[in-house]
Formats: structure tokens, C-alpha cells, sequence
């Protein structure tokens, strides 16, 4: 089976760029892994994402999210089947993920089900100003939320 | 009282815009405001960084135009080194761009624009996406696009090691040259290219030009600014994407101003209002006049379009003919139907695909001259290229030790932020009535007059889950009584 891990974000864009920081560290752990492959930074959006996914057998995103009633380090596992809600919203200059997914299954790309996409979303506080550190209140849960998603993705790795 | 109409985004992808619509108590629009509420702060990161680093940097301002950011970034950093950079690298550098072009402009007019036209502007929001496209035009277009798409991405890839995210341009020119086992490989991709902006431009002729009300809202609708146009031409006033002079128009054609990128500074000002972060550019010489049409209004659009309508013909013939086409369908110049600028894109797409083909028969460009290493720290440089989104201007001032000391950028949706604050109004007045309750497709139309411009306010976030949800609120007497949520 091959495996991709998957960091979303942008590394100079505050908390943003949580998915690219864990994608880093959980390289330096899992590298060496049987089947296996990272794209510890990946800042791109829509139908690029296709380049990028297809091919794989199961995906694993580390994304930043907001929620209305988040704390900065909570953090939510799902699968892509969550995503399927929102897939036929507009986005502003590109299709979102679920759409681009849906449209690569469609156009018969190698695209994992989405059983197979597991995404982990970090709660964050600032992902609109530019800074190479991420909030203190981020920064101080970030040790363990790295912890904790390693556990879960080596357990996702062993199943 | 006033109603108030809110069209905004809870989350964000490529920025967080927000539309205001405040209503009269009879039910019509009373005003509208197109706010930027967030402080983006760029500028400021980058002082105090070696400036060229700022080519690396800024390419992660914006995960959409990524190369462009590049390309005007570099131009800068050039500038504050002494200017020196041999010819083979402004045309690998062109090269890339053109390739990035076709690249952005498919993804434009497949995901975002067709969805209005080959679905429907007031379709179902379920179908309205480029899974709706598909459904109806077939998979094996679909299946076109997207592989036209990645041949796009994988030129990009070959010339400067990577689409996106670059690191390839240096000053003084770029890191890599093109092989000619690279040439070879990107050739057959260009051919293929060529053919797909042939095969976009029959599609736009058969789905939107043959459909009598697409036509009529494109041409009559309220789709229309009576404004400058802004973008760069070359020394014969042919479209140029990646270098030259920018011409100013004013509505009815005529030149206002011809500048080189040193001298922006001399015909552009910003002006500031209290109830956006993003300033709204305009024509020094004339002064701020506010948000008015007509000839004397200091406001201009930089988009696709606009290009196309400062320009006196394409650089390329089968661009050429397509160029005359379009305008002498939308009865001459300037066109002042913003619509028409999805079909610009399409003409600009040609023009990208004949200069791959001239290059890639260029027997220069598989040269060892793709750079000098500076000699010299001059200490300011500006670079404008054409944007995908409009004229996008990075200019940089360092110190003595080549220490980054100021930058401003003025970039593609800051040139358009008037026009779509103005031409968002017009819309809004045209489609809610009094009496007539605001549906989901009526606000798609408003959104379609903005939406034509592409704007992007800069960032590349993608926090989850990825798209910009849009909520709209209609306030009655202070309380709110209908709420839309598009999921």
C-alpha cells in the first residue's frame, strides 16, 4: 500500500503553518517507513492538488483549521467523507479539495477513496498575518499536539 | 432603516473579502461596500532580509500566482543590483511565465468562469462547479483540461525546476538553463497546448457566444465600468506579460500615460478609506475624484481585458486574429464589458502558447548565458510584470550591505479594488429589486461581477476545509430576519 503523508500550509503565514511543521517532524520519525512517502509542504489549493495526491492508495493531510469555538493546539481526525459537505461550495480562484478529488475520481485518476483520506486539523488562532513563528498559544501546545498526532498516525500506519 | 445585506466569507483560501449590501426600507440598494478587513502586514516582514531572498520569499505570498510574485520580485532585486541580466535569462524567465499562464488561465476559466456559463449563473449551487462543467460538456473534455493543465505545470517543471514555489531566479538572472533533452521534451507538450487554446476558444464561441442571453448580460447587463485600462506593452504596443512599458487608457481609448517600471511612482497614488485595509489606486496626475465613471475619472482596471484594451495588437499572429475577433464582436475599443474578460484570457492564452512555440525554435535558448553575478549593490530596483489578475508592481530600496530597507507592492487586485468596489454596486442595484427577495442566484450574479476580475487578496492559506463558505445575512430594522449558508 502506498501512503502519502501530506503537509498543507504556508510557512510564513503565523499559524498556517502547523501542517507543514508537523508534516517536517513526523518525517524525521517515520522516515524509512515501508511505503511511506511525504510532501512535508505542499501551499497549493484546487485542482494542483490533483499533481500532488494522485497515485496514492491512502492519503494522510496535517492541516490548520478555525473553528468558532476552537482553542489554538485542539486538534479533529476524520476521513475525506466529511469534506463531501462542503465540495460543491464555489471557491474564489480554484475548486476546493473535495470538489478536486471528486473531479480526479471522475476523470479516472488513481485517487484514494475517501475511507483512505484521514485528516488531522490543528485548531489555530492567526492565519492571515505574515510571521515565521506561529502564537504563543500554539507554540506552547505544539509539543504535545505533535505527540499525539504521531501516536495517531503510527496507529493508522499499523491498521 | 436600512436593510443590510452581507455576503461574507467565514473562511478563507485566498483571502477574506466580505460585500456589504445595505438596502432603502423600499427594498432597493441604498449602497454597498467591498471590504478587505484584514491587515496583511507583508511589507513590513521582509525589511530587514537579505534582498535576494525576497525572490524565495515572496512566492509564498499567494499559492495562485506564485511565479508571478517571482518573476516582479526579481526584476526588482536586478534593479538593486545594477540592472545586469543577459538576454537568455529574461527569455527563460518569459518562457516559464508563459507556461504559468496557460497554467492559471485553464484553471480560471474551467473551475471558476465556466461553472456561470456553461451551467448557468442562477443554476443550482449542487452543479454550478467544475463537476457540473464536466457533466455537461463530457468527460473526455474534462479529461482535456486537466491534462492540458499538468502538461502547463510540467513545462514550468523543466525550465525552472519546479511549478510551484520557485527559487529559480537569481540576481543577475537564474539559477538553471534549458537542456536540449529538457527542449525536446517540452516541445511536444507546446503543440498540444497550442491545439487545447484552440479547442478553448471554439468551446467559448459554442457555449457562450452562442447562447443570445449570456451574450446580452455580457454586453447589456450591469457588468460595466466606464474607466481606465492599465497593462504593459512592448515597444510595438503588443501585449507583454513579462516586460515593457505600462500604458494607461482613458475610457474612450486614448493614451493617458506611458511609463517604464523606474517611474510608477510618478503616475500611481493610493488612496486610503477607513473602512478597508486595501487601498484603491489611481492616476496621480488626475487626483482622487472618488468612485465616478466617465472620462475624467482617475480610477483604471488592470485585468485581462484591460490589456487587451491598452494595447494596439498581440505579439503573435493566431493571437492577433483572435484579438481582432473579440473586439470587433464587442463593437471595438475599449471594451468596457468586464465579462469579456474571460474571453480575453482565452485570447492571451494563445498568444502564451505561440511564444512557447517561437521559444522552444529559439536556437538561443538552450544557451550557457543564463546569468552574470553582480558586481555592484545600487540600492533600489522596481519590476512590474502582468499578474495573472492585473499589473503587479514590486518596488525594493536596500542599504550598502544589500539589506532589504523598504518594499511596496502594489499587486493585481489592488489596481482593480475601486473598480470592483464600483462595479459590485452596479450589479447589486441592477438585480435586487424592491419587492423582489434576494435569491441564492441573484447574489451569484453580484458575486459574478466581482468574480470576473479573479481577485486575490494574497495568502495561500488552506485552512481546512478549503474553500471560502459564503454566508449572507438581510437585516430588517436592525434585526436580522434571513439568513443564506451555502454548504
Amino acid at each position: 500500500m502506498r501512503t502519502l503523508l501530506l503537509g498543507m500550509g504556508n510557512p510564513i503565514l503565523s499559524d498556517d503553518a502547523v501542517g507543514v511543521r508537523l508534516a517536517t517532524d513526523l518525517k524525521a520519525r517515520l522516515i524509512g517507513t515501508p511505503g511511506l512517502e511525504f510532501v512535508p509542504e505542499c501551499s497549493v489549493g484546487g485542482l494542483s492538488l490533483l499533481d500532488v495526491v494522485s497515485g496514492y492508495d491512502r492519503i494522510i493531510v496535517l492541516d490548520s483549521i478555525r473553528t468558532a469555538a476552537g482553542r489554538p493546539g485542539d486538534w479533529y481526525a476524520f476521513t475525506a467523507k466529511r469534506l463531501r459537505e462542503t465540495m460543491h461550495l464555489s471557491n474564489i480562484h480554484d475548486t476546493n479539495f473535495a470538489t478536486a478529488l471528486e473531479l480526479g475520481r471522475r476523470l479516472g485518476h488513481r485517487i484514494a477513496t475517501e475511507d483512505d483520506i484521514f485528516i488531522c486539523a490543528i485548531e489555530v488562532e492567526d492565519n492571515v498575518t505574515f510571521s515565521d513563528t506561529m502564537t504563543s498559544g500554539l507554540e506552547a501546545a505544539y509539543p504535545t499536539v505533535r505527540e499525539e498526532i504521531l501516536r495517531e498516525v503510527m496507529a493508522l500506519l499499523e491498521s | 432603516m436600512t436593510k443590510r445585506i452581507s455576503i461574507d466569507p467565514i473562511t478563507r483560501l485566498e483571502g477574506h473579502g466580505k460585500i456589504e449590501i445595505f438596502l432603502n426600507d423600499d427594498g432597493s440598494v441604498r449602497d454597498t461596500y467591498f471590504q478587505i478587513p484584514e491587515l496583511r502586514g507583508f511589507e513590513r516582514f521582509v525589511v530587514g532580509r537579505p534582498i535576494e531572498e525576497l525572490p524565495r520569499i515572496v512566492t509564498r505570498i499567494c499559492g495562485v500566482c506564485p511565479a508571478s510574485h517571482h518573476m516582479a520580485s526579481a526584476k526588482a532585486v536586478d534593479g538593486c543590483f545594477g540592472g545586469e541580466c543577459p538576454p537568455l535569462a529574461h527569455k527563460l524567465r518569459d518562457m516559464y511565465y508563459h507556461a504559468h499562464y496557460i497554467h492559471s488561465h485553464i484553471a480560471h476559466f474551467y473551475a471558476l468562469a465556466a461553472p456561470d456559463f456553461v451551467v448557468g449563473p442562477d443554476a443550482d449551487p449542487a452543479i454550478r462547479n467544475i463537476l457540473g462543467v464536466v457533466a455537461k460538456v463530457g468527460l473526455e473534455i474534462g479529461t482535456q483540461v486537466i491534462r492540458a493543465r499538468a502538461m502547463a505545470q510540467e513545462i514550468q517543471s523543466i525550465i525552472g525546476g519546479r511549478s510551484t514555489h520557485l527559487v529559480w531566479c537569481l540576481p543577475g538572472g537564474v539559477a538553471k538553463g534549458l537542456k536540449k533533452e529538457e527542449l525536446e521534451k517540452v516541445k511536444p507538450m507546446v503543440a498540444q497546448l497550442y491545439d487545447f487554446t484552440q479547442f478553448s476558444l471554439k468551446l467559448f464561441k459554442d457555449v457562450v457566444l452562442g447562447n443570445g442571453q449570456y451574450v446580452d448580460l455580457i454586453l447589456n447587463g450591469p457588468y460595466t465600468l466606464d474607466i481606465g485600462s492599465m497593462g504593459l506593452v512592448d515597444e510595438n504596443n503588443a501585449v507583454n506579460f513579462y516586460d515593457g512599458k505600462v500604458r494607461v487608457i482613458d475610457a474612450e481609448g486614448k493614451e493617458i500615460c506611458k511609463y517604464a517600471p523606474d517611474d510608477y511612482f510618478r503616475h500611481v497614488a493610493e488612496h486610503v478609506e477607513s473602512w478597508t485595509y486595501l487601498k484603491f489606486p489611481y492616476l496621480r496626475a488626475r487626483g482622487w475624484k472618488g468612485f465616478v465613471e466617465g472620462n475624467g475619472s482617475s480610477i483604471y482596471m488592470a485585468t485581462p481585458l484591460s490589456r487587451l484594451n491598452v494595447a494596439d495588437r498581440m505579439a503573435t499572429p493566431r493571437a492577433e486574429e483572435a484579438f481582432q475577433e473579440m473586439f470587433s464582436t464587442l463593437g471595438g475599443k475599449p471594451c468596457k464589458a468586464l465579462m469579456a474578460a474571460h474571453w480575453a484570457r482565452l485570447v492571451e492564452m494563445v498568444q502564451n502558447a505561440e511564444m512557447l512555440q517561437r521559444y522552444c525554435d529559439d536556437p538561443e535558448i538552450t544557451g550557457e548565458s543564463f546569468r552574470v553575478v553582480p558586481q555592484r549593490i545600487t540600492g533600489e530596483g522596481v519590476g512590474i510584470v502582468e499578474a495573472m489578475r492585473g499589473t503587479l508592481t514590486h518596488h525594493y530600496t536596500c542599504d550598502a550591505k544589500g539589506i532589504c530597507k523598504s518594499a511596496n507592492l502594489i499587486v493585481g487586485t489592488t489596481n482593480n479594488n475601486a473598480a470592483i468596489h464600483m462595479v459590485t454596486k452596479k450589479a447589486a442595484q441592477h438585480f435586487i429589486k424592491p419587492g423582489k427577495e434576494p435569491t441564492e442566484g441573484i447574489l451569484n450574479m453580484i458575486e459574478m461581477a466581482f468574480r470576473s476580475f479573479d481577485p486575490c487578496f494574497s495568502c495561500a492559506t488552506h485552512s481546512l476545509p478549503g474553500q471560502m463558505p459564503l454566508e449572507v445575512r438581510i437585516w430588517k430594522n436592525g434585526d436580522l430576519y434571513r439568513r443564506f449558508e451555502r454548504h
